[in-house]
């Protein structure tokens, strides 16, 4: 059977009435970050790639040692991410930058979980595995996980690794922000306390931006006036300052729209009065009616056929 | 034979340095770690001055190079160690890179706003604890020394920027690890050392502490001979 044009039209027409007669506001999308987060401020220019920070998170974590804890040289041949067996990791790059020497200068950036202000992979989780804290960790709780690993598509940064590895029970793996430290009082993420330069710095969220803004506006020669993670995905926590573009450190170019503002409003459109179901009900009855109609006009032999 | 005997010779005068180490003192080396111990007290207000009129403010504080007493620091503040202690102090020749910079201002770059205090305070007397929310551009110590060390050492082509260049590592406390009799002899700690240190064993068979024959670069007129020794053409040190 066909669906012409015209039964298309009137389909569409009773869908788009359905959508017109509900009311915008009730649904409209709100931001769930709460107030007042920490958050560290990664400021790349500063970053000599000790791999300190990879160390002290084994330590604090305990996670096994980092692969080759003590080279600083050969181990960044190779481009690495964060898995489950580290939560963060360095990578150094050669962007085309050069010192008075003309020689390359490199650029180190660490990886870890941004800790989204409104994390895609906290809306993707379907039980409630991920959840946003108050200091702004995104916490994971391996008891409530199933394992589905919609987080680990979900996020933008692609963070969450999984344990493969293990058949009885495998739990989703990233960067804690070393929530049961930093809920203490005075107490710092593991990697921001031994890095010996401070490119991490540990912070209310607020402070760290003005500070970001601070060193952008004193120093406008040696910075690019952008914060990574100020704005991109809703805000990060976690936010970066470089002299090179972040895309070139392996920061992916994102949208401002925080991803879960797109797909949950796309859910909760689809089920707001149930016009979706009734619609979509409407439409296989419409279908069901009209392919019987034309079995029975094929069927009817008194029309040609056979 | 006789080579043997020499290299337990060497290694009892070793064990004979160990033991009366513990019994005297360096004394700068005491002052030193001394003044590593101690916490000022903290400077909030800081004169913000650029570099060039720093400079200017020193020379007309008259602080020059003839001020500088003390030939080296140990960095070694508890303010850093109470966070996180890997290290072993670093030893700055604090003299040595004065005379090399030869201006204060490239390190001590601000000043207290107190009219009264030092011209040239003291790293730890602004950097202390990291993150402090109260001053949140404040940089702390550890970072402080870092940045200031590394970027210089860096910008000068001069100077180490990898860890071991300038720290040790925490020695482990060998009371545990070594189990020795009493009244040990020679050739038991000896045995004892080698039996973790195998390669240095290996490498000590190489130098003319073992072979007697060497370079001898801190002999006059001997310089550029580097086959000599009482394993070769000397008949003794002197
Ligand atoms: S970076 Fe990824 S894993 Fe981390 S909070 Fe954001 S979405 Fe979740
Ligand atoms: S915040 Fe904690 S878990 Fe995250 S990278 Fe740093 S040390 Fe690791
Ligand atoms: S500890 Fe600090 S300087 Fe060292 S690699 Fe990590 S972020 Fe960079």
């Amino acid at each position: 059977m066909q669906i012409t044009r015209r039964h298309f039209f009137r389909f569409m027409g009773a869908a788009g009435a359905s959508v017109a007669v509900r009311p915008p506001s009730a649904h409209a999308w709100q931001s769930k970050a709460p107030p007042d987060t920490f958050g560290c401020l990664v400021d790349l220019t500063r970053c000599v790639g000790c791999r300190k920070c990879e160390e002290a998170c084994a330590t604090v974590n305990g996670l096994p040692e980092p692969e080759r804890a003590d080279c600083q040289c050969t181990i960044f041949e190779k481009n690495r991410r964060p898995d489950e067996t580290a939560f963060t990791v360095i990578n150094r790059y050669y962007t085309g930058k050069v010192d008075t020497f003309d020689k390359p200068v490199p650029t180190y950036a660490k990886v870890q979980c941004m800790h989204c202000q409104d994390p895609a992979c906290v809306s993707a989780c379907i039980v409630g595995a991920l959840t946003k804290e108050d200091t702004g960790a995104v916490r994971y709780d391996v008891s409530k996980c199933i394992g589905c690993r919609y987080c680990m598509v979900a996020c933008p940064f692609e963070i969450p690794a999984y344990e493969y590895f293990d058949p009885i029970t495998p739990r989703v793996m990233k960067c804690t922000f070393c929530q049961e430290r930093i809920s203490k009082a005075d107490g710092l993420p593991g990697c921001a306390a031994i890095c010996p330069t401070e490119a991490i710095t540990f912070g209310r969220r607020d402070t760290l931006l003005k500070v970001a803004k601070k060193r952008l506006k004193e120093n406008p020669g040696i910075y690019l006036q952008h914060i990574y993670g100020e704005k991109e995905v809703g805000g990060t926590a976690w936010m970066y300052i470089s002299s090179v573009p972040f895309d070139t450190v392996n920061l992916p170019t994102l949208p401002d729209t925080p991803a879960p503002k797109l797909s949950e409003t796309i859910q909760h459109s689809l089920f707001s009065y149930l016009w979706s179901p009734v619609l979509l009900f409407g439409v296989l009855g419409a279908f069901m009616a009209r392919c019987n109609q034309e079995d029975h006009k094929e069927n009817n032999p008194d029309k040609g056929g056979v | 034979m006789i080579k043997k005997m020499g290299g337990i010779v060497c290694l009892m005068i070793l064990w004979a340095g160990v033991c009366t180490a513990q019994v005297w003192q360096a004394p700068d080396q005491e002052r030193a770690k001394e003044r590593a111990k101690e916490v000022v007290p903290f400077v909030k207000e800081y004169q913000d001055d650029c570099q060039i009129s720093r400079r200017i403010c020193l020379i007309d504080a008259g602080v020059s190079l003839d001020d500088v007493e003390t030939v080296y620091f140990l960095l070694d503040s508890p303010i850093i160690k109470e966070r996180e202690d890997h290290y072993e102090p670093v030893r700055f020749a604090h003299k040595r890179h004065a005379a090399l910079v030869n201006d204060c201002s490239k390190c001590h770059h601000f000043r207290p706003r107190d009219e009264n205090a030092l011209e040239t305070t003291r790293c730890s007397a602004c950097h202390q604890d990291s993150f402090n929310p109260d001053h949140p551009e404040r940089i702390g110590l550890k970072a402080a020394y870092h940045q200031q060390c590394m970027e210089c050492h860096q910008e000068e082509a001069k100077g180490p920027v990898d860890c071991t260049g300038c720290h040790l590592k925490h020695v482990p406390d060998h009371k545990e690890l070594v189990k020795l009799p009493d009244n040990p002899d020679p050739i038991q700690v000896t045995k004892a050392c080698l039996e973790c240190h195998d390669t240095q064993g290996e490498d000590m068979l190489k130098t003319a502490h073992w072979l007697w024959r060497g370079p001898s670069p801190y002999t006059t007129g001997h310089r550029k001979d580097i086959l000599h020794g009482k394993g070769t053409t000397a008949l003794n040190n002197f």
